[in-house]
């Protein structure tokens, strides 16, 4: 069974309320998306630029590695030029995961996560990058908004109608096994792009969440399949309980195999290899166009 | 690998893990520095818990614990303690620990 929900009719915020806050919080980060939207510009546009490539008889640049086979063959083999290819421009599927578990409703990161989701989808719908799917995670994961739907004011209100903060789990292993599935179908559908489509998931959470080590191992599937996922963890500074204070007991056995209690650093066994902690929706246009540049030059090493 | 994923999103609806945020009245047993909140299993009962303030107090001699939430003693295990007053394991438990009054079982034993 999948427990991707379609959007429902159970919705837990009323659709004026969501259309309220919708401007609300748009107006909140207008300056800040427009910021994140120009530093991402920068690092997109190298990417986005026409490439000189292939093998023709005619060209406006000779591919220099063909000439030494082209004397050998006698002056045979001709195809010696190359052309300016035309990029496609809808490359990339972002999808922005956000923790709607009650964790981030009493912590206050509600609030956080709402500056977050309208900052970011904002700034990728004005950058025209590509698709964006928003989806909600906690018991179950739902789509806010998928692949392939255009990006508008009005869309925003309605992403924000399925965040209500009180699912009372916060499953991310379910939410990385899932969003794998939902990245193979959006790659399905854009077929002819092929190896040049990009990926990346963006999951927004108060980053407490189990079962480190099957999440670990998804993470990696993901990572097999090109699709790049980086947590953007919202720091609650609330009561004093940062993330990065908090620690994990676990009982283990040891060498010896009697069982003995081992208190760590809970970041220490966190499952993604990308991760970001980030207390001020204020510092994410710099932290986020960081994540995104390693993305592009891990991106680039691969291919 | 499709099986794979599909494993892994059946699972089971009992919550494991909980924070929680240690604290006590008696300055004699509170903890030299605040440890902020821990992740712990909610399969812990009062003797695991008692293990876990025992290590943070770096007592030589484990001092037994009893512990209280919302003002109630801890008889069961956390998640036993959830479900029953309906609490999600997505709120930071706040839990008040004492030494404990009634001797060991196996003291008054004989
Ligand atoms: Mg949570």
């Amino acid at each position: 069974t999948t427990h991707i929900q379609p959007a429902s009719e159970a919705l837990p915020r009323s659709a004026e309320e969501a259309r309220r806050l919708w401007s609300h919080y748009e107006s909140l980060t207008r300056d800040l998306s427009l910021s994140l939207t120009e530093q991402l510009r920068l690092i997109l546009a190298p990417t986005l630029a026409t490439k000189m490539r292939g093998d023709f008889r005619t060209g406006k640049r000779l591919n220099v590695k063909r000439i030494i086979p082209y004397i050998a063959s006698q002056y045979k083999r001709d195809k010696i030029w190359m052309r300016r290819s035309i990029p496609s421009k809808r490359n990339y599927q972002i999808m922005l995961a956000v923790d709607d578990s009650k964790s981030m409703g009493e912590s206050g990161s509600g609030q956080l996560a709402f500056e977050t989701l309208a900052l970011i989808s904002k700034s990728l719908s004005i950058l025209e990058a590509g698709e964006i799917c928003i989806v909600g995670f906690g018991n179950e994961v739902r789509v806010a908004h998928d692949f392939g739907k255009p990006f508008s004011s009005e869309a925003g209100a309605q992403i924000f109608q399925h965040f209500g903060f009180q699912q009372t789990k916060t499953n991310v292993r379910m939410l990385v096994a899932n969003s794998i599935t939902l990245f193979r179908e959006a790659r399905r559908r854009m077929f002819n792009v092929g190896t040049e489509l990009w990926q990346l998931e963006l999951i927004i959470s108060d980053g407490v969440c189990e079962d480190h080590d099957t999440i670990r191992r998804l993470v990696r599937q993901a990572q097999e399949e090109r699709i790049m996922i980086v947590f953007v963890i919202v720091d609650t500074l609330l009561k004093g309980e940062s993330i990065m204070k908090m620690s994990q007991a676990v009982f283990e056995p040891d060498t010896a195999g009697e069982t003995k209690l081992k208190i760590k650093r809970y970041l220490d066994g966190f499952p993604f290899a990308y991760y970001l902690v980030v207390g001020d929706v204020g510092e994410l246009p710099v932290v986020l166009a960081q994540a995104l540049r390693q993305w592009f030059a891990e991106v680039v090493e691969c291919g | 690998m499709a099986t794979e994923t599909l494993t892994a999103t059946s699972t089971s609806d009992s919550p494991s893990q909980v924070r929680v945020l240690l604290s006590t009245r008696h300055p004699d047993i509170s903890l030299p520095e605040n440890p902020g909140p821990i992740l712990v299993n909610t399969n812990l009962r009062r003797y695991a818990l008692s293990t876990l303030v025992n290590t943070l107090l770096q007592s030589e001699k484990p001092i037994p614990f009893e512990f209280l939430i919302n003002g109630t003693f801890l008889r069961t295990s956390l998640d036993e303690y959830l479900t029953a007053n309906g609490i999600s394991a997505e709120s930071t438990l706040g839990v008040e620990y004492v030494r404990a009054i009634i001797p060991p079982l196996y003291l008054a034993s004989f």
